[in-house]
This record gives C-alpha cells, structure tokens and sequence, in this order.
C-alpha cells in the first residue's frame, strides 16, 4: 500500500515534465540505418556522442575552412553490419549508401569511397562546426566529405543511411 | 558425410532463401508508357500492380464513376479535372457534403515519378494515397469495399474486372488498382519547352530571358541577376519531390511535414509540386491563397 503511494507521488510530480515534453510537440531527431545491414540502427544524438569522434577540416560553399567533428560514416555502417573492410569485395562491390534527408534530398556514395582499406579520405556524419554544434538549418547532422571541390553531397538534415545494392 | 551434410545445409538455405514471388496479373495486355528519356526512369510502380491495357481502361471509367461516392454524385473528376490538368481550380474542394477538404487538391499530371504523395508527403504510393479521397467522409464518403459491393450490381463492370485481373472478381483493392493503372498514363510531356529540349524549337527572346532566370543562380557580385526556382523546381519535370518551406508564413498555420514526423524542422514544409501546366492549376500553394502566379514570381 505505501509502495502504490509512493508510486503515485511520483507520477504526480512527473507530470509537469510530460507535460512540458508534450507541449513542445517535436521529436530528437534520429539517423536510421535500414537495408542491407545485419543490425538496423536508430540512433540518437547520446548513441552517436557515444562513438568514436573525429574532426576533419574542409571547405564549405563559403570558401572558408571549418572544423567539423563528428563520427566517421564507416563506422556508425561497420556498428549496422554492413559489408566493410575484409568482406568488401566480390558482389558486394555493387552496394551503395544512399543518404537521406528531411527535405526529400538524396545523395549516393559507393561503399569503398567511405572504406579506409580503399581511401584515406575520411566521410563523416558531423554534429558540430568549429566547437559548436550545427545550425539548426543545417543540423543536427550532416555529412562532410573533405576534399570534394562541390559540396553538393554535404547533405544536411540527414534522417536516413540506406545501404542497397545496385539491381541491374 | 561432410559435404553431403553441406549440400542438404545448402538446400534448405536455398528453399528458405526464395524470394516472395509478388503477384503478377494473369490477364492483360502490357501498356506501354511513353515518355521523354529526359524524365529518367524512377518511375513508381509497385510490383504487385503492373500497367495492362484493360487496367488502365477499366480504371479511366472507375475514375469517373460516380457510385464510387456514398452519395452517387461525384467521382475522382470532381476535383480532378482534365481542362484543368487534373485539379478544380478552388482553394479547398468540397466532396458529398459542405465541408471543404484542409488543402488544395493536387494536380494529377506526371505522378509516375511521384515517390511522396499528399501535400506533406505522408504515403508512397498512388494505392494507399488514393483510399483517403475515395474514404473520407467529406471527400467521397465511401470505402473501396462498399464501393466493389455497388459496382457487383452493375452489367458493365464484372466483364471489365475479369479482362484487367483475370477473374470477375470485384473487389475494393482491384478498384484502388486500376485507378491507380490510369493516373500512371497521365503524363504531360509536349510543351513548348519540350519541344525546345528536343531541339525542335528556338525559344523567343522572352522566353530565353526567362529560361535564364529561371535556372541561374543570383551572384550579385558578378551583376548576375537569377531567381533559382530551379534549386527547388529542377529537372525536365520541374519538380525534385522534395519538401520545402517557402517562407511565406512566418508562424504557418498548417504545419505541414512536421504533423508527419515530429521535427520542428519539418514544420511549415510542403511538398514541391511540379510547375508544368501551372498556367492552369490555379489557385496556388497548399491553401490556394494565391490567383495567380505574380506574387510568387516577385512581377
């Protein structure tokens, strides 16, 4: 009996909270990894804090180099079970990634362009420029690929990774 | 032992391994859709609903049936019509009763590209899209299953059922089906403009200017002058199925994308229609509130 009080006071006093949750009405945004992987993932902004971080300096359309830090994209596929590293090779060669985001924008990368047996350049899912996390317009994720002279893969806003294979 | 052991292993990976065989129509002659090469060939088609001739016809006549509605008075025309490239030129539509319908009804033209249907882009197919207008109760008032129990009384439609799908059945998934058959051939592609990209056709000064503007990026530290409408409206098709918020309402009144998922980064975001035929899908924007197309070109 004084166990069900105590649970009563606490769903009392919890109340304001979800309440206040509901008021706001909107959701943490999350990255989907969904297709061809063994573990399909939703993480969160807490999962990915939680993963190797790295920074990689880049120019955006400015023209200005910016500091981005964030999680390297073959990483948060190697977590899903996607075919990376030794497993590589023979018919998985003809998979891809394709990254999604809110607005409907899509862009393609093919896996070895994000493996490091195959290339140094290293793609990340960024969540801060230059200490500070993304605007809200750009964030709160967005991919930055160092060194590609136009940034039209930066997408931001990224909600979705989609490994598929190529079907011809 | 051990590779027989293998092989039966093998065998029942096989048998467990066998992809799901979709439904294929055992009647039916295929149509063939035809359009430019330049409209690329994402087309929308799911696997269990292949284009057929007698599907597309049967499903021309079911759009313009009106026992599909509760009330026998309407059908998909009604606030779809061809004249004006499948819309009803009015800010909201009214179905069987008074109430008007929360958004504009959508041009039909050029769906088969479509991937995100509705004004926020709730649904991915013309299938499921199409049971919200022919079910709600203020837009045709009537489920697809109550309409296929009307439709079994009639002469004309058992004979037509059994040309499209095989079988006299009638049924509201073959209904949803066949409609969605015929909205597919709705393509409009023989504009001006297509004429132009087929070099068949110099564009006048005018339109030249236009073009121009229309695809350029402004930099003003060049004196280039450009209204980047295609950022959003891009492509042969003018559309980019993708979902924008244009900035009119600071504080929008319908919240758009965000009721579907939740981000406040989605809120006041709609989905771009495509700009062909636009002379004649007036009003403009989700809620109509536009006549014209002036205030939105900044003439």
């Amino acid at each position: 009996m004084k166990k069900n009080k105590l649970i009563l006071v606490f769903a009392l006093l919890s109340l304001p909270f979800t309440w206040a949750q509901a008021q706001d009405g909107t959701k943490q945004a999350a990255i989907k990894v969904e297709g061809e992987v063994t573990h399909p993932l939703q993480l969160s902004p807490a999962d990915l804090a939680k993963m190797r971080r790295v920074e990689v300096r880049a120019a955006d359309r400015d023209g200005k180099e910016h500091h981005y830090s964030g999680v390297p994209l073959s990483d948060i596929l190697q977590q899903a079970g996607v075919t990376m590293g030794p497993q590589l090779r023979g018919e998985n060669m003809a998979k891809y990634l394709l990254v999604k985001s809110a607005d409907g924008y899509e862009v393609l990368f093919s896996l070895p362009e994000l493996d490091s047996t195959y290339s140094d350049r290293v793609i990340i899912l960024a969540d801060q420029v230059d200490g500070s996390p993304l605007p809200a317009n750009k964030g709160p994720f967005r991919i930055v690929v160092p060194g590609e002279k136009k940034p039209a893969r930066w997408i931001w806003q990224v909600t979705t990774l989609s490994v598929r294979f190529a079907k011809e | 032992m051990g590779s027989r052991l293998f092989i039966f292993f093998l065998g029942v990976a096989t048998i467990c391994a066998m992809p799901r065989i979709p439904g294929i129509h055992p009647a039916g002659e295929p149509y063939e859709l035809v359009y430019p090469s330049y409209f690329g060939n994402r087309t929308n088609i799911p696997a269990d609903n292949p284009l057929t001739r007698e599907g597309v016809y049967l499903g021309r006549l079911l759009f313009y049936e009106p026992r599909l509605s509760a009330n026998n008075t309407i059908s998909c025309e009604n606030c779809h019509q061809q004249r004006l490239a499948f819309t009803d030129g009015k800010p909201f539509s009214q179905g069987i009763d008074s109430i008007l319908t929360t958004r504009s009804s959508m041009s039909l033209t050029n769906l088969l590209w479509v991937r995100h249907f509705f004004w926020d882009g709730r649904v991915s197919s013309l299938e499921t899209q199409m049971i919200t207008p022919l079910s709600a109760p203020h837009e045709m008032g009537q489920s697809p299953e109550r309409s296929a129990e009307k439709l079994r009384q009639s002469r004309l439609y058992p004979a037509l059922f059994r040309s499209a799908f095989g079988s006299d059945s009638i049924t509201g998934d073959r209904i949803v089906k066949a409609i969605a058959q015929f909205e597919r051939t709705l393509i409009s592609a023989n504009s001006r403009y297509d004429r132009y990209l087929r070099g068949q056709l110099q564009p006048d000064s005018a339109e030249a200017r236009g073009m121009a503007l229309f695809m350029r990026n402004p930099s003003p530290e060049r004196s280039i002058r450009g209204a980047n409408c295609e950022h959003c409206h891009g492509s042969p098709k003018f559309f980019l199925d993708q979902f924008h918020n244009n900035g009119l309402d600071s504080i929008p009144t319908d919240p758009g994308r965000e009721t579907l998922t939740g981000l406040a980064a989605d809120r006041g975001r709609f989905r771009v229609p495509t700009l062909r035929n636009i002379a004649l899908t007036a009003p403009y924007m989700h809620d109509g509130r536009f006549r014209t197309c002036f205030p939105f070109c900044g003439c």
